[in-house]
């Protein structure tokens, strides 16, 4: 199991990197989208691994608000926000 | 159990891997959301039923299951979603010049 952590880990690292030379606001908000997903798999792996069942609950509140902020972020984009 | 829990794993990760490489690789906003869009769904599908062959079927497998559905759901609204605000702004922009 540690092998696949540290595989989905090193998978952060070019998503890191879009985050921080995404030339608009849509790519870095997908970044972010896809670093979340990312971080909830290496989430329930550790709770696999480790046996602690409260740890999937963690792994369901976790993608639950970033999906909530996601949205929010994206409709607030939609409507102009952020130029003026 | 264990192998085929580790090949349905290690499929998935795969997945992973190529969807984060194209999203650096590609050179734009919706090409991105493509790359991002099919890998991830099919990584993560493929991880979390792997943990579920891992652990056997113990009652905590439900949580996980329940997760799945979850992320089945919400990855394709918030791809939608991201998709909409760049075409709409987009639009927009050039309707102005």
């Amino acid at each position: 199991m540690g092998v696949i952590d540290t595989l989905v880990l090193c998978s952060l690292v070019p998503i890191l990197i879009l985050l921080w030379r995404g030339p608009t606001a849509w790519d870095r908000l997908l970044a972010y989208n896809t670093a979340s997903n990312r971080i909830v798999l290496v989430v329930c792996l550790v709770a696999v691994a480790s046996r602690q069942a409260i740890y999937l609950d963690v792994a369901i509140g976790y993608a639950a608000l970033s999906f909530l902020g996601v949205i929010i972020v994206a409709r607030f984009l939609e409507r102009g926000g952020g130029q003026r | 159990m264990t192998f085929a829990a580790y090949i349905l794993m290690g499929i998935g990760v795969g997945f992973v891997f190529v969807g984060s490489l194209g999203m650096l690789r590609f050179r734009d906003t919706f090409s991105r959301l493509q790359a991002s869009g099919v890998a991830d769904n099919a990584g993560l599908g493929l991880v979390l039923i792997g943990l579920v062959v891992h652990s056997g079927w113990d009652r905590h497998d439900i949580t996980l299951l329940l997760l799945l559905f979850l992320m089945l759901i919400t990855n394709p609204i918030v791809t939608h979603s991201i998709a909409r605000s760049a075409f709409v702004q987009r639009h927009r922009e050039e309707r102005e010049q």
